[in-house]
């Protein structure tokens, strides 16, 4: 229970603590020294869950965490203390090296949001009620509007903008959906109705059919907006790459995850009736249709952080078809395997645009003589986010494709693997391209070793998922 | 007592369907209160019916919060930026307002076979007012080039989802309503000081006209 309120209450204190330090400096390091407490917060209070001691830790009535949800919060909070402690050097660089000239009252702003969006998506974990989530998911976009406004130029409003507008009015369809599965529990199954997962599983097989079908296509309508499923995924490349780098990489490898996991709350939910049918061939349909979709967009990319975005759609759509598949286990793999080398990618796309003072792919030639470290760390990772072996979103992926090939899904399993070598080759070429070529003579190397600390300690997590049993121990509990 | 909920909801339909015919953004702003009002006093009636208090305190902050204060404060966003009316889009505004007509028709259609509590008398009207609700919110939306229209779709079909909460089930649990208000009015207040960004930066409010980034 004090764990609980130490996650709840560590990220308000942060926020407020940046809200009135003036002191720049204080707050870069406090931000980062409080994240990571906060990450060793949530593997102390989910530690008995991961051990198997136990299935499920109630905090409140209305907050508790099964075992999928804690593996989930201990990915979101360890990817936004990686993106939070590269942030600093983020910034610094954007003046040393990009002669960009951030107002530290900008910067503190930045901090502000990000801890509250933290907080935010914690709660999106810790609910265990479904209208809570949906508040929760709301309020990951409001703060983190705050983020991808960050540079205060025309297309970041633009993003913003779009972000707002085409994520609220799609939330607000999952909140027609959450009503629909309050009403399915009024009719005889709970008196007066719930919207706690846990009565609302134990009941599953008493809820309203009709209502509870059209709930479950409003929900997944609504959170897959949020998620970026195709085409309702407009939003998500020009919010991703206006945004600042590391607040890209909270948004691509915390966010999604997000609303993916409302997906898969109501999913659960639904699995447990007699019309589990429609939770199944839905969304693995519609995860490979977003796979192949966003394969096809990433060979005509043009910005960096683009072509990055869109990976993550891919990404988004092979996690959709796990949860079609109903495999907490699937998710979360590709979910790990995904968050950690587009995490990377996205803190090095943001290095690599401040050598090159720009975002256009055209113009981005050379890496490997401007920055040897740099091109080789944007190497491993880009292979470990199309799921190249020995990279652990390669047993993911080919995890799931046997899996939806187990269950007869046959022309969804064909997209897939189109969309997916599509993708491959789309990422390689472009990547190529960066890497080789002749960079502008005016470039000089950077030798600094700050900046790809936690790239390269993503990078080795990569391999690590690849080669070693840790993934397993991970999982073993779901 | 039931029927005048019903008559309250569909009083907040119609009125949405009239907004739609005018561009005028202090009309439209009247408009939306009047019919936030109405779904003001359709959870007072409820809240009696079910003999609910909670609701009535859920009243209050509607009446109060989003009837006056949102279209107040857009008000008051729109006479800064010296915006009076919005440009339209795709189809002329009486057009639209059939459309919308033709589309409150439809959601009596769409909503008939929906199951409703027992408690609950006559909810088939409730379900179409709030379905219609949705309906226009989504034509002001596509009919509105300004930002503040946009908003203003948003809230309407915001206003639908809720009258389909309140006609159809027995009551939210009244934390998720709080939340649910709190977001929608922090959200509403975001996107207006984004207004006035986008109006210092562009020279204008008119979302049809923020095409750069684009594939």
């Amino acid at each position: 229970m004090e764990l609980f309120f130490t996650l709840c209450a560590l990220p308000v204190f942060g926020a407020i603590w940046a809200a009135k330090c003036r002191h720049l400096e204080k707050v870069r390091s406090s931000v980062t020294l409080l994240i990571w407490l906060q990450v060793i917060a949530t593997a102390i209070l989910i530690g008995p869950l991961l051990r198997g001691d136990a299935s499920l830790l109630r905090f409140t009535a209305d907050f508790a965490l099964d075992r999928s949800a804690a593996c989930f919060l201990l990915l979101t909070n360890f990817v936004a203390a990686c993106s939070l402690t590269h942030a600093p050097t983020f910034f610094r660089n954007e003046s040393v090296i990009a002669g960009k000239i951030i107002p530290p009252l900008h910067e503190r702003f930045f901090y502000v949001s990000s801890l509250l969006f933290v907080l935010a998506m914690n709660f999106v974990f810790m609910a265990d009620n479904l209208g809570l989530l949906w508040v929760s998911i709301e309020a990951t976009t409001i703060f983190s509007a705050g983020l991808v406004y960050f540079s205060r130029d025309k297309h970041a409003l633009e993003a913003t903008w779009k972000y707002l507008m085409v994520c609220s009015v799609g939330i607000a369809f999952a909140l027609l959906g959450t009503i629909l599965i309050f009403a399915s529990s009024q009719h005889g199954a709970i008196d007066g109705g719930s919207l706690n997962v846990r009565m609302l599983i134990g009941c599953a097989g008493r809820l309203e059919p009709k209502l509870l079908e059209l709930g479950y296509i409003f929900c997944l309508l609504g959170y897959g907006t949020k998620a970026g499923i195709f085409p309702l995924h407009t939003w998500l490349p020009d919010a991703h790459s206006e945004a600042p780098a590391p607040a890209s990489a909270m948004l691509s490898g915390a966010l999604l995850n997000c609303a993916l996991f409302a997906i898969w709350r109501v999913t659960e939910l639904v699995k447990l009736t007699e019309h589990h049918a429609i939770c199944e061939s839905i969304p693995i349909f519609w995860g490979a249709l977003t796979a192949l979709a966003a394969g096809l967009f990433l060979v005509h990319q043009y910005g960096i952080k683009r072509l990055w975005a869109y990976s993550s759609i891919e990404n988004v759509g092979i996690m959709l078809v796990a949860i079609g598949l109903g495999s907490p286990m699937l998710f979360f793999l590709q979910a790990l395997n995904h968050s950690i080398a587009k995490v990377a990618l996205f803190l090095l796309s943001g290095n690599i645009i401040q050598y090159f003072g720009t975002k256009d792919l055209s113009k981005i030639r050379g890496l490997l003589k401007v920055s040897p470290t740099c091109g080789i760390l944007l190497a491993v990772c880009a292979a470990a986010v199309t799921g190249m072996p020995p990279f652990g979103a390669f047993i993911a992926e080919w995890l799931i494709l046997a899996k939806s090939a187990d269950a007869m899904q046959g022309i969804s399993v064909a997209i897939l693997l189109i969309a997916l070598a599509i993708s491959f080759v789309a990422v390689s070429i472009h990547v190529s391209r960066i890497l080789w070529g002749s960079a502008k003579p005016e470039l000089t190397q950077s030798r600094s070793i700050s900046r790809y600390l936690i790239p390269s300690i993503l990078g080795i997590c990569t391999i690590v998922l690849g080669l070693t049993a840790v993934p397993l121990i991970l999982v073993k509990p779901l | 007592m039931i029927s005048a909920i019903n008559l309250c909801v569909l009083c907040a339909a119609v009125l949405a369907c009239l907004m739609v015919g005018s561009l005028h953004l202090r009309l439209n702003l009247f408009l939306y209160g009047v019919e936030t009002l109405f779904i003001a006093a359709a959870t007072v009636l409820t809240a009696n019916a079910h003999g609910d208090a909670s609701l009535i305190c859920i009243a209050m902050m509607i009446g109060t919060l989003k009837a006056l204060g949102v279209p107040f404060f857009l008000l008051k966003t729109s006479e800064k930026l010296n915006v009076h009316r919005d440009v339209g889009a795709m189809i002329t505004p009486p057009l639209a307002m059939h459309l919308s007509i033709v589309l409150f028709a439809l959601s009596f259609v769409l909503t008939q076979n929906i199951p409703t509590p027992q408690l609950v008398v006559n909810g088939w009207y409730g379900a179409a007012a709030g379905i219609s609700l949705l309906f226009t919110g989504l034509v002001i939306m596509l009919t509105r080039r300004l930002a503040i229209g946009q908003i203003l779709g948003f809230l309407v079909i915001e206003n639908g989802i809720y009258v389909f909460a309140l006609t159809q089930t027995l009551g939210m649990p009244m934390l998720v309503e709080m939340g649910i208000l709190l977001d929608m009015l922090v959200g509403v207040m975001v996107c207006g000081v984004l207004v006035f960004k986008i109006q210092k930066s562009f020279e204008h409010i008119d979302v049809a006209l923020l095409t750069d980034l684009k594939e």
